[in-house]
């Protein structure tokens, strides 16, 4: 976080009921980030976001808007606005009144100055000169623009995401990802993203954090987080990853399948276990080598016990010798590559830099 | 007020937000009807009544054949007007789920529902006008030479009771059962097909099955309202289809006993609710085996 | 389908069945002869004429006009507060508070009317317009519920919700969004307790005092076969102004469903 935080929480809790649904939250986010809060279904990142805009209370702790504490700020009070999941189009009304209606109250402003700002609203977010459509005659990919828009013209100091891109199809997707990081870098709005895609946390963010059961597990940067996972259960959940037991002495390793190898503290992020842990290494930073390829450092053997072919990649489970679970090795299918068949022997080369060790 | 305050307290707030409509329900409802089961255990000579808890009301209303034979047939004429109502509508409620076309469904419910929002107490008597010696279907039957003595059997009895609440209460029954099939998935259906069965066991083996909580819903429908009616079998229903609610007037407004009415009307509510807690057992065990 | 015509048939059979006693009503209405049977005498509108010579009957029409509209409204206010609580709350007891509020729906009418007559009776009020109001009220809330609960729950709870977020408070929010979209459900919830107060006779019966509603004065007439041509054409008038608010009321629940953008499921009620 480079700029001084706009929203800070302090050991925020939230109860419904028995249910813990936040379980102590510190988090600061800085003015102008991209922030995503990523994690499954019921992992608490709604709550936090609806907490932020102020649907929820926080049973415990303290939040922070712009240094401002928000106990008795009411939503429609606080400094930001929010994209709905639904988008919340309201039916009954066009475009532009849905567009205009954070501008009702504002009596500082005449007509067309609002009609002037409802057009450039539209116009940043490719509506131009939809002002007049009715609402339900909008397609998913319209509602979220117009959802953006309504809550862009207010100019709050942060926007609130939930999940916006769940409803839309692939390709709309992908497009919307590139559109909303454009969008948050022209008008430098904080963003906090909702999401479970993890992809789209690694694509659009400028920090993740990564929530199970109410916990903040992992709070980084998407390189870190992805190359660095604190646990298990993060390496999991963000991208793929292979585990492999393995005996530790210091800072060597004698990996299951692999052999011996040597880390740095770094690789370590959760601190180095001693004796027994858990190695996590990633399938495209593992190859299949193939004959005549020259021989790298390490190596390992096995059999290809399964395969998925997937145009541009294949996807080996590898059964590497004296190990009982496979590992998957991806490869991409350069030209004149062959791809193996299920039954044949592979040799893997792999890097110890690439390995993250876990207790 | 402030929306996180609503959400803190919202317990409050809803129980705030449904008091009007309960609290009516409780004074015009529950204290009424608490009243009813109070002056159904005192007496009544003449024109004051006596506070004294007595069985007298109840041992008379079990003693008294007259009003065991009105409880019985009111049961009767209520079952059969529930059976007929019910079997009637489930070809409709069928024809309009599977048969119409989705965006004329609602065109079909609208022209069913139609004639039971007119007047009821008119098309009652219309039935009289129809059924009656003199009426439309006998001068209609006779006219085209189907039969040659006015039909007797269908006016001032039983029959013609039975008739008319099928009539006054066809949309109750269709509409439930309406809802149960346009809720079958229709794969289903194929399903049964693609497994080998033929429309009629398909039909038998997974469309009425899963129509079942439709029809329960359509056979409390009718026969609770039914149980009580009295325009009907005032009108059309001469002194063998006179029913319970008649008794229970007289008793209130004739004879001025109204510690009698009350516990024949205390008398006829827990019929109707063993009835219906027996249909509503009977649905949650069916439902309860098929999950 | 195989088996269509056959049950095409049947429905159109069945939809004659119950449109039999509608279609008899304006004939014997415009037909000269006070015996209500076939065959037919000649043409009139004598008995339409004579409508507004009855002053027992304009005075029962008006009776039962002023209770209707009041039960209307009363009833309609009500349901709102029972719906709105029960898509938008959770709290403690409120399946069976709303339970025990549909109750009247499934409990005959004789015994509504019974047991409000004996409270009445006992605390020695006087029966009149109001003591029907309350009775009709007390049947027609569970129908305005059942009507308000789809336009309730069909509201997204995130359209509140944005509105809110984006300044409104909670007052406007309702004006502004909350209103505007249940409003139809409101207008058929409206009409449809208006019908039904219109048309309840047994209640009303009960618990009416010196001035009758349209149906008690009705009932009398039954008995006087001089009388009932009158009573066919006041019928007649009846059944086109039932059919014509229940359109009005289809055309306003198929407005609501469009405007929030849904699929006409079919229902009715």
């Amino acid at each position: 976080m480079k700029n001084p935080p706009i929203v800070s929480l302090r050991g925020v809790h939230k109860y419904y009921g028995n249910y813990h649904a936040l379980r102590g939250i510190d988090l600061d986010i800085g003015a102008g980030e991209f922030f995503s809060l990523l994690g499954p279904s019921g992992c608490g990142k709604t709550t936090l976001l609806r907490t932020i805009a102020g649907f929820e209370d926080p049973s415990d702790g303290v939040l922070l808007l712009d240094g401002k504490d928000m106990a008795h700020v009411p939503a429609n009070r606080r400094p930001t606005n929010m994209v709905f999941q639904s988008y919340a189009i309201f039916p009954h009304l066009t475009v532009a009144e849905n567009v205009a209606f954070g501008l009702r109250r504002r009596s500082d402003l005449d007509r067309s100055a609002k009609q002037k700002m409802v057009e450039e609203s539209l116009e940043m977010v490719g509506l131009g000169g939809y002002g007049g459509r009715a609402a339900h005659a909008l397609s998913g990919g319209q509602r979220q623009r117009v959802a953006l828009a309504r809550a862009l013209i207010l100019h709050p100091k942060v926007l609130l995401l939930d999940e916006p891109l769940s409803a839309l199809d692939k390709k709309l997707r992908e497009q919307m990802q590139n559109e909303l990081r454009r969008l948050q870098r022209h008008v430098g709005i904080t963003f906090i993203l909702v999401t479970h895609d993890q992809e789209e946390a690694l694509i659009m963010s400028d920090r993740i954090a990564v929530m199970f059961e109410g916990e903040i597990a992992q709070l980084a940067d998407p390189q870190t987080l992805y190359r660095r996972p604190v646990t298990r259960r993060v390496a999991d959940f963000i991208g793929v990853m292979n585990f492999l037991p393995a005996k530790v002495d210091g800072r060597t390793l004698e990996i299951a399948g692999l052999g011996r190898a040597e880390v740095q503290p770094d690789q370590a992020p959760s601190g180095m276990p001693s004796g027994s842990g858990h190695i996590g290494i990633r399938p495209e930073t593992m190859s299949v080598l193939f004959e005549g390829e020259k021989t790298p450092v390490r190596v390992a053997d096995g059999k290809v016990v399964e395969l998925a072919y997937y145009g541009d990649m294949t996807y080996y489970q590898v059964l590497l010798d004296g190990t009982e679970s496979p590992v998957t090795v991806s490869m991409k299918n350069l030209v004149g590559r062959k791809v193996l068949e299920r039954g044949d022997r592979a040799r893997i080369s792999w890097d110890e830099r690439s390995l993250v060790v876990f207790p | 007020m402030a929306m996180s305050r609503l959400a803190r307290s919202e317990a409050a707030r809803g129980l705030l937000m449904v008091s009007p409509p309960a609290l009516y329900a409780l004074l015009l409802l529950a204290v009424p009807l608490a009243a009813i089961l109070a002056f159904s255990f005192w007496s009544q000579d003449f024109l004051t009544i006596d506070f004294t808890p007595t069985l007298k009301n109840y041992r008379e209303a079990f003693s008294e054949p007259l009003y065991m034979q009105l409880m019985l047939r009111s049961v009767l004429i209520a079952g059969s007007v529930t059976l007929a109502t019910v079997i009637l509508a489930f070809p409709i409620a069928y024809f309009v789920s599977f048969h119409v076309p989705p965006h004329r469904k609602s065109l079909w419910i609208f022209l069913i529902t139609i004639p039971f929002w007119t007047s009821y107490l008119i098309r009652v008597f219309l039935w009289k006008v129809i059924l009656g010696y003199n009426g439309v279907l006998n001068t209609t039957l006779q006219g085209l030479g189907i039969t040659d003595e006015p039909l007797t059997f269908i006016l001032y009895n039983a029959n013609a009771v039975v008739i008319t609440l099928a009539h006054a209460f066809a949309p109750f029954a269709i509409l439930p059962i309406f809802v149960s099939l346009e809720k079958i998935d229709r794969s289903l259906l194929e399903a049964s097909r693609d497994l080998g069965e033929n429309h009629v066991m398909t039909f038998l083996r997974v469309t009425l099955p899963l129509a079942v909580p439709g029809i329960v819903a359509a056979v409390l429908i009718v026969f609770i309202p039914t149980i009580g009616d009295y325009v009907t079998p005032r009108l059309v229903g001469g002194p063998d289809g006179l029913m319970i609610a008649n008794m229970i007037q007289t008793q209130f407004l004739k004879l001025n006993n109204a510690p009698m009415g009350a516990a024949l009307a205390v008398i006829a509510m827990s019929i109707v609710t063993l009835i219906a807690l027996f249909f509503l057992f009977l649905n949650r065990k069916y439902l309860r085996g098929r999950s | 389908m195989k088996g269509g015509g056959l049950l095409r048939g049947y429905a159109l059979l069945y939809l004659l069945f119950l449109y039999a006693p509608i279609i008899l009503l304006p004939i014997f209405a415009f037909n000269s002869s006070t015996i209500i049977a076939f065959p037919l005498s000649e043409f009139t509108t004598q008995w339409f004429r004579e409508i507004p010579n009855t002053p027992a009957l304009v005075e029962s029409v008006k009776t039962s006009l002023i209770i209707a509209v009041s039960t209307a409204l009363l009833s309609t206010v009500l349901g709102i507060c029972a719906a709105r609580a029960g898509a938008k709350y959770r709290f403690p007891g409120k399946a069976p508070i709303l339970g025990f509020i549909m109750l009247p729906l499934v409990l005959p009418e004789i015994i509504v009317a019974v047991s409000m007559l004996v409270v009445l009776l006992a605390l020695g009020l006087p029966l009149g317009h109001w003591t029907v109001i309350l009775g009709h009220t007390l049947i027609c809330t569970p129908f305005c519920i059942a009507i308000l609960n789809s336009a309730f729950a069909n509201l997204d709870a995130s359209l509140e919700e944005a509105a809110y977020d984006l300044g409104e408070t909670a007052w406007s929010t309702f004006r502004l969004i909350t209103l505007p979209l249940v409003m139809p459900g409101i207008v058929s919830a409206l009409l449809i307790s208006f019908t039904i107060s219109l048309d309840e006779f047994i209640i009303a019966f009960f618990l009416t005092g010196t001035e009758p509603t349209l149906p008690v004065y009705l009932w009398g007439q039954l008995r006087f076969p001089q009388k009932i041509p009158v009573v066919m054409a006041l019928g007649t008038i009846l059944v086109a102004m039932s059919v014509t608010l229940l359109t009005f009321a289809e055309f306003m629940r198929r407005r609501g469903i469009a405007k929030a953008g849904r699929k006409d499921t079919g229902g009715f009620l």
